[in-house]
């Protein structure tokens, strides 16, 4: 093979487990040798039973290492794949085998392959959970023959500062030993966004690209290489411009202090989440708050709704982790586009115009969006920061006043129960014309607002978000979006409600002075934005940025909308 | 000799956690413990392979037994595993 020129840069393109990019050095991940075990010859079955026992005894005592370090670090529920594996272990279905063969006269290595190859194959070919079960045999199978071999594996708790570990897989035991404050990121053959190895690099804040393929194999050992989230690629020898750009960012420092402009006007500055994997992210990078929690994750990926009391807990942890700031949770926002089993929802021609968000949650869904309640008033009553309850995808008073009579009825049977609850702040999530063109009715009957620019863009524009084709539509710098937003805040703080953005635009640092100039109150955005965005916010004169989104709202094109934001 | 047959309640069915929680405590009893389904054949319910290759998932009936000097004990505590919510 002829391999690239040394110093040729190179994109790979994968999938960005976490929204942060990285630069570092590559540096493989070797598995320690897994020699074939037919080469192994067997010395007598006494000795071969007593090194395989060996083995197993190492293997679980880095299982229960593994076990610990991941609970400790990324949490229980994670660390439970680890009993597993232990149990494997142990498995009379695999040890009676294994013993067996080693007394028919083989070699320990060949009589854990066998066993171990037919339980994979027993797994292997099926679907879900069961495909889930080779992976762990295969992760058990090849950490038996290395102990068996005596053979070194990298160490990942002891990996050089700046590394960016390459790997054709990482299992959940190897990516929990990486440590986020050495390690500039890793890159992987296999593995999508809801892998194992992404949700682990979301928790501990690691850059990551999963998902690359095997020409990732092409990038050698020492290259310098760049993980850029925003394209979802690991570029190899990157030219200065794209490592000035995996790098903006990284030099401002994290200030978990609230942020205010130089005249003193105070700009909230939060954090987007869909799990609770990415809280660790948000205070790490300084966030005063969750300005949306987006609640359907907890919905996805599971064969039965979750139940109050575990939601309960959930929607605690989240609170708990800013217990002097403050948590918006969306209810649940799902409509066809969603796939949830055991809602059987309909298929429909076009589910962004369809029975979704609120709609849903006071027609079809009304049991799960009262557990939710619930859920969510009994959590507000135990919490000492802020929740906040917003509903998405309203578009007349009669579904907002709905929701609010919900609220009600849930807190009066709590009431009954003798539970102990607390009305959240209640308010509107702006994602509709309807919603923008009735504000002031909206602002009367709530605590506050919260702009989903992505939604609003698309559905003033009539133009979809997911369309290429119309992405130029699609901004939130469009002057009728603009307007739409000015509208909004002005609506609400004529009625004293508070009002935030939580779609994309809120994150662009580029766009931080003219959204404070719009009076936004709070801006939230993926984590990784954060530090910058609080920057921006400390350098900007709030009587400046309002002269300059009166320019903007004076604009009546994008280009001119840009002229005067670059003026 | 003692059966019994439950409705499985948690929503990864026979894995992950719950098929975790199975074996710890099958291999917690002097019992033999056996887990199946309902028209089929039952493994042994201190195999971790075995209960996961069952392939049981939520709402599924399955048959257990326990035969041994703890047998109520051990089918007892099977069945509140397998007809509990998991917590989290």
């Amino acid at each position: 093979m002829i391999g690239n020129p040394p110093h040729m840069t190179q994109i790979l393109s994968g999938v960005s487990a976490t929204p942060l990019s990285g630069l570092g050095t590559a540096r493989w991940y070797r598995t320690g040798d897994r020699p074939d075990p037919t080469a192994v010859e067997a010395v007598d079955p006494e000795t071969e039973q007593h090194r395989f026992e060996e083995a197993q005894a190492a293997a679980r005592e880095e299982l229960e290492a593994e076990r610990d370090r991941t609970r400790e670090r990324v949490g229980s529920e994670e660390a439970a794949v680890f009993d597993a594996h232990l149990q494997f272990l142990s498995d009379p279905q695999l040890v009676e085998p294994i013993k067996q063969t080693i007394q028919a006269g083989e070699a320990a290595e060949l009589a854990v392959d066998d066993a171990f190859g037919d339980a994979i194959e027993q797994f292997e070919g099926m679907e879900g959970m069961m495909a889930e079960r080779a992976d762990d045999l295969r992760d058990i199978r090849d950490r038996l023959l290395r102990l068996l071999a005596g053979s070194e594996r990298t160490d990942l708790t002891a990996l050089p500062e700046g590394t960016v570990l390459l790997a054709e897989r990482l299992t959940p035991s190897d990516t929990a030993q990486l440590d986020p404050e050495v390690v500039a990121g890793f890159v992987t053959m296999t593995g999508g966004r809801t892998s194992h190895v992404s949700i682990f690099a979301r928790s501990l804040g690691i850059p990551a690209i999963v998902g690359v393929g095997e020409s990732l194999s092409d990038i050698r050992e020492d290259t310098e290489v760049a993980i850029d989230a925003d394209q979802e690629a690991i570029i190899a020898n990157p030219d200065a411009a794209v490592r000035e750009r995996v790098t903006a960012g990284r030099d401002v420092t994290v200030r978990q202090e609230r942020v205010e402009t130089v005249d003193r006007k105070e700009i909230e500055v939060a954090a987007n989440i869909g799990t609770t994997a990415e809280l660790e992210g948000a205070i790490r990078q300084g966030a005063d708050g969750i300005g949306l929690f987006r609640t359907e994750f907890l919905f996805l990926d599971r064969n039965s709704a979750p139940d109050e009391a575990e939601q309960f807990e959930t929607y605690l942890e989240v609170l708990d982790a800013f217990p002097e700031g403050r948590v918006v949770v969306r209810t649940l926002d799902i409509g066809g586009d969603k796939p949830i089993p055991y809602l059987a929802l309909p298929e429909e021609v076009n589910p962004f115009l369809g029975n979704r968000g609120i709609r849903r949650s006071l027609g079809d869904d009304s049991q799960l969006f009262e557990t939710q309640l619930r859920a969510l008033l009994r959590a507000a009553g135990h919490a000492e920061g802020t929740l906040s309850v917003m509903f998405p995808l309203v578009s007349t008073i009669e579904e907002l006043e709905a929701a609010l009579e919900r609220v009600d009825e849930v807190a009066a049977d709590l009431d009954d129960e003798g539970v102990e609850y607390a009305i959240p702040e209640l308010g509107v999530m702006i994602e509709t014309p309807a919603a923008v063109l009735l504000a002031e009715a909206f602002a009367e009957r709530v605590d506050f607002f919260s702009i989903g620019t992505n939604d609003l863009a698309q559905y003033v524009m009539a133009a979809d978000r997911e369309n290429e084709a119309v992405a130029t539509l699609h901004d939130p710098t469009q002057p009728a979006v603009l307007r739409a937003i000015k509208r909004t805040v002005e609506a609400a703080h004529e009625h004293n409600a508070w009002i935030g953005m939580c779609g994309e635009a809120a994150g662009d640092p580029e766009l931080t002075e003219l959204l404070v100039g719009l009076g936004l109150d709070e801006l939230s955005m993926s984590a990784v934005t954060v530090p910058a965005v609080k920057a921006n916010v400390r350098e900007i004169d709030s009587t400046d940025a309002a002269a300059l989104s009166d320019r903007a709202l004076g604009a009546t094109t994008k280009s001119a909308v840009h002229d005067s934001i670059h003026q | 000799m003692i059966e019994r047959t439950v409705t499985v309640v948690p929503e990864d069915g026979l894995h992950a956690r719950p098929a975790s929680q199975v074996v710890e405590a099958a291999n917690g009893y002097e019992s033999t413990v056996t887990v199946g389904p309902v028209d089929g054949d039952a493994v042994d319910a201190s195999s971790m392979l075995g209960v996961t290759s069952l392939g049981v998932g939520p709402g599924d009936d399955v048959t257990l037994t326990a035969d041994g000097p703890d047998e109520d004990e051990a089918l007892n505590e099977l069945e509140s595993i397998l007809s509990t919510p998991e917590t989290e």
